[in-house]
């Protein structure tokens, strides 16, 4: 490795200041500390510092995701071989073709992002931050298999560009960069996001398997007329409980990964690098919000009111969008307390937008950027709340003090 | 008396304590005075090849004229060294053959609890021993002209290293209580003498310590920092004035009032992964001594930085320096330069991390680490949030500190209870910082800020 090192260092000078490639200076750099960990000493106290740095804790995000997205691969390519009725596919071919279906979204994701990030970078004169790495993944993930690539290229560089640097990059973001892309593709495109039809690969539209829809277990849910059982309703078209937690259903590529997230999610917060305090609330938040809603008269309203907190988890991206998205320590609550109550929020309104509104099936995305918004109010608050306390504590022990 | 109990923080696993041996050093053959205060502007008393004695005064500042800074050691100037922007930086000495030392008033013990406050304050400005007198808020040379609500002593060592108290006092028992007595004249309220409840000291001359409140303390680091001993006990509101001292350094103030002389040694503690382990210990050594002869043969053979202070906090001093008053510890550290291939993807079982997301974070919190200077990582923007607050046990919100800092609010900055801290007490939250920013520097810039404009 001394003669790797070595033929880095001869080449540094190029890119050092009054180097030829001076302007190229974030590239190299990457490459190195990608390659070695960096030189650098501390300059002043504290002389120690702990071993943790970003990219540690930007590869652990990355660590966390690789269930989720093996998962959606592996789920891309069973839903394509059993809608199409591939005779015989075994675990492997399901992996080979969901490979087939989503390693080119990952790509063009992770070029077209990661030229647009250099780019700043190089412009900004900053270092390449690793921040892009879960971003340019967590994307990807979030999208339908049968997105068009020159979408995915399109949301990615929404994502990065307006999501991200127009704030000055990663740490001054006020959005989540890769659900903005998504929330943009939803908006401008909703042809190829939402409705029946985007959810599965279908390779040709006359042999598919006899009752394939491609709904998916939300659509069908909101679709359930007044009055009907809705666990059973959602039984009949083939979801249920253990189902729908298995994940093994059509949908955006890690979004029905339940199992894997929360494998994801034990890893974030084993490691402390995810806020459990967000993914607590969010649960919390769901399970009050779908409660309250199951004491409403059934025959009066929609029957999805009357679905129970544990099918809801289970539905849709929950479980993979309050362990992924909304843990962006940067676009999330700073405080403890406002974690709690973002966290809460983001549970509250996924359900009612879900249960709510006509217009969107799935209210994750949408609850967790506004809440993104939101949070620096929420955080406002929880830190006015502190100063009052803090001058109070300090007037209290004054007094005792002069009294003791 | 049941400690105040300190949850938030941590103790660094640095390997190399200083024991608690205490050995004579012989005194070096050059020592030096260093002009070591932020904001201080010194005027020269001497020039090169004069003739000192100890305690003659060498310069003085031009702010407070009264307070002067003294040699340490009687003999002839050799040099005078200016840093950047013609600033004064150190004064070297030669010591001569005789001992040869200026006379100050010379009191008994319990005469000192008599003296009149000026009196003593005259002898402090006169020694220069006032500027190991700090004044809160801003962590400044005590001002004379102020009279602190309290006085804080700080008893306590838990950051990675300062001397030990216990050490220090030794066979100085007397000129420990003397300095404790002249504490009590200079202020309106108590002097506050704050212990380790997790490791009290032996000597009944600092458990038993008269004329003053004892408290002790229990928790991983930072519970020795003054901050915490001042918010804990009493509280400041943003008009109070408190001033804190070492209780090592107490020890050399009542060595000078008692003696009528300026004192010639004093104790420190000496210890790091960079110091041969036979070494660490704690030294009776002379002031301003020459690092360069009194670490002859102490330090291991590769590149080392000698941090004046703890590792947390100090000053690194050249490999040519000399020992600085206000600090009374050496922590040699191993410069980490060297790179590793991938380490972003290693297990880290022999890299240290309180984070769980090395091995070593699960299973190297008992052990003790060879830690080196290096960064481990490059400075990127504040990403992580909700870190820092949990070693810093002053109730406060760091991140919005931090924030309010950067953003120039110093009033939020002081709603959020920045008058409150020193920078030490921020060390912690760098040190674990995985953007690596300098927390403890911006929240020195705020308190200069606020004490440019006034609160």
């Amino acid at each position: 490795m001394k003669f790797l090192l070595n033929q880095l260092h001869k080449s540094k000078h190029l890119f050092e200041k009054g180097g030829k490639l001076e302007r190229l200076y974030p590239l190299y750099e990457a490459q190195e500390t990608f390659l070695f960990t960096p030189p650098d000493t501390t300059k002043q106290a504290p002389h120690v510092r702990d071993g943790l740095d970003l990219k540690r804790t930007m590869i652990t995000v990355i660590l966390a995701l690789i269930p989720a997205t093996l998962f959606g691969i592996y789920n891309a390519g069973h839903q394509y071989n059993t809608v199409n009725q591939v005779a015989d596919a075994t675990f492997l071919m399901h992996m080979i073709q969901g490979l087939i279906i989503v390693m080119p979204i990952i790509l063009v994701s992770y070029i077209v992002g990661g030229v647009l990030e250099v780019a700043f970078c190089i412009i900004r004169r900053h270092e390449i931050n690793e921040g892009f790495l879960v971003t340019g993944l967590l994307f990807p993930l979030t999208l339908p298999p049968t997105i068009p690539l020159w979408q995915v290229a399109v949301g990615i560089a929404f994502g990065v560009v307006i999501g991200k640097e127009i704030f000055g990059g990663t740490g001054f973001n006020v959005l989540n960069p890769a659900l903005t892309g998504r929330a943009f593709l939803f908006f401008a495109y909703p042809a190829q996001i939402s409705g029946d039809e985007v959810w599965t690969v279908v390779a040709d539209k006359t042999n598919v398997i006899e009752g394939f829809s491609g709904a998916t277990p939300l659509a069908i849910a909101a679709a359930a007329p007044q009055g009907v059982d809705i666990v059973e309703t959602l039984k009949n078209a083939g979801f249920d409980w253990w189902h729908m937690f298995i994940g093994l259903e059509g949908g955006s590529i890690a979004e029905t990964a339940v199992i894997p997230s929360l494998i994801g999610a034990a890893i974030l917060i084993g490691m402390g690098i995810g806020s459990w305090r967000i993914m607590a609330g969010g649960v919390i938040g769901l399970v009050a919000a779908a409660s309250l809603l199951n004491l409403l008269p059934g025959d009066e309203y929609k029957a999805f009111t009357q679905l129970p907190f544990y099918y809801h988890m289970v539905m849709g991206s929950f479980v993979f969008g309050i362990v992924f998205m909304a843990t962006d320590p940067v676009s999330a609550a700073a405080t403890n307390q406002g974690k709690w109550i973002y966290g809460i929020m983001i549970g509250v309104l996924t359900i009612i937008i879900r249960v709510a509104n006509p217009a969107f099936p799935e209210g994750v995305m949408l609850a967790i950027l506004f809440m993104n918004v939101m949070a620096p109010l929420v955080d406002h608050y929880v830190v006015q709340f502190h100063v009052n306390k803090r001058q109070a504590y300090v007037k209290a022990r004054k007094l005792s003090h002069a009294t003791s | 008396m049941t400690p105040i109990h300190i949850k938030k923080g941590m103790n660094i696993p640095l390997a190399g304590a200083p024991t608690q041996e205490k050995k004579a050093l012989p005194l070096t053959k050059r020592v030096a005075v260093y002009q070591e205060h932020a904001g201080l502007k010194p005027r020269l008393r001497v020039q090169e090849g004069d003739q000192v004695k100890r305690g003659t005064p060498l310069f003085y500042n031009k702010k407070v004229p009264d307070l002067q800074f003294c040699a340490p050691a009687a003999g002839k100037i050799t040099a005078i060294d200016y840093g950047p922007r013609r600033a004064l930086q150190r004064v070297v000495i030669e010591r001569s053959e005789q001992d040869e030392a200026e006379t100050f008033t010379k009191y008994s013990a319990d005469q000192v609890r008599g003296v009149a406050r000026e009196e003593i304050l005259k002898n402090l400005l006169q020694s220069g021993f006032l500027a190991l007198i700090r004044q809160r808020p801003f962590s400044r040379i005590a001002d004379p002209e102020v009279t602190p609500k309290s006085i804080f002593v700080n008893g306590m060592n838990t950051a990675p290293f300062l001397p030990a108290l216990d050490v220090a006092v030794q066979g100085h028992e007397l000129e420990f209580q003397a300095g404790l007595n002249a504490l009590t004249r200079l202020t309106s309220g108590a002097v506050h003498l704050c212990l380790d409840g997790d490791a009290m000291p032996a000597s009944t001359a600092i458990t038993q310590a008269k004329n003053v409140q004892i408290h002790s303390f229990s928790g991983p680091h930072p519970s020795g920092n003054t901050s915490t001993h001042i918010f804990h006990i009493d509280p400041m509101e943003p008009l109070d004035k408190v001033w804190t001292v070492r209780g090592t350094d107490v020890v050399l103030i009542g060595q000078f009032l008692l003696s009528g002389e300026y004192p010639a040694r004093k104790t420190i503690a000496l210890g790091g992964p960079g110091v041969k382990e036979s070494a660490c210990m704690h030294y009776d050594v002379g002031l301003g001594s020459d690092l360069g002869e009194a670490l002859a043969e102490k330090l291991e053979s590769k590149e080392q930085r000698i941090v004046s202070g703890d590792a947390l906090s100090g000053v690194s001093l050249e490999q040519s320096g000399f020992l600085r008053m206000t600090e009374s510890s050496l922590t040699v550290l191993p410069e980490g330069r060297e790179q590793f291939f991938l380490g972003w993807m290693a297990p880290g079982i022999n890299k240290y991390s309180r984070s769980k997301a090395y091995l070593s974070g699960w299973f190297g919190q008992m052990k003790k680490w060879n830690l080196t200077t290096s960064l481990n990582g490059s400075y990127r923007s504040m990403v992580l949030t909700g870190l820092y607050d949990k070693y810093v046990p002053l109730n406060i919100m760091v991140d919005y500190l931090v924030r309010a800092v950067l953003a120039h609010d110093t009033d939020e900055a002081i709603k959020l209870g920045i008058l409150d801290t020193d920078p030490e007490d921020f060390a912690l939250c760098s040190f674990v910082c995985p953007s690596k920013m300098d927390i403890a520097g911006i929240i020195r810039r705020g308190l200069d800020e606020i004490e440019q404009e006034g609160i």
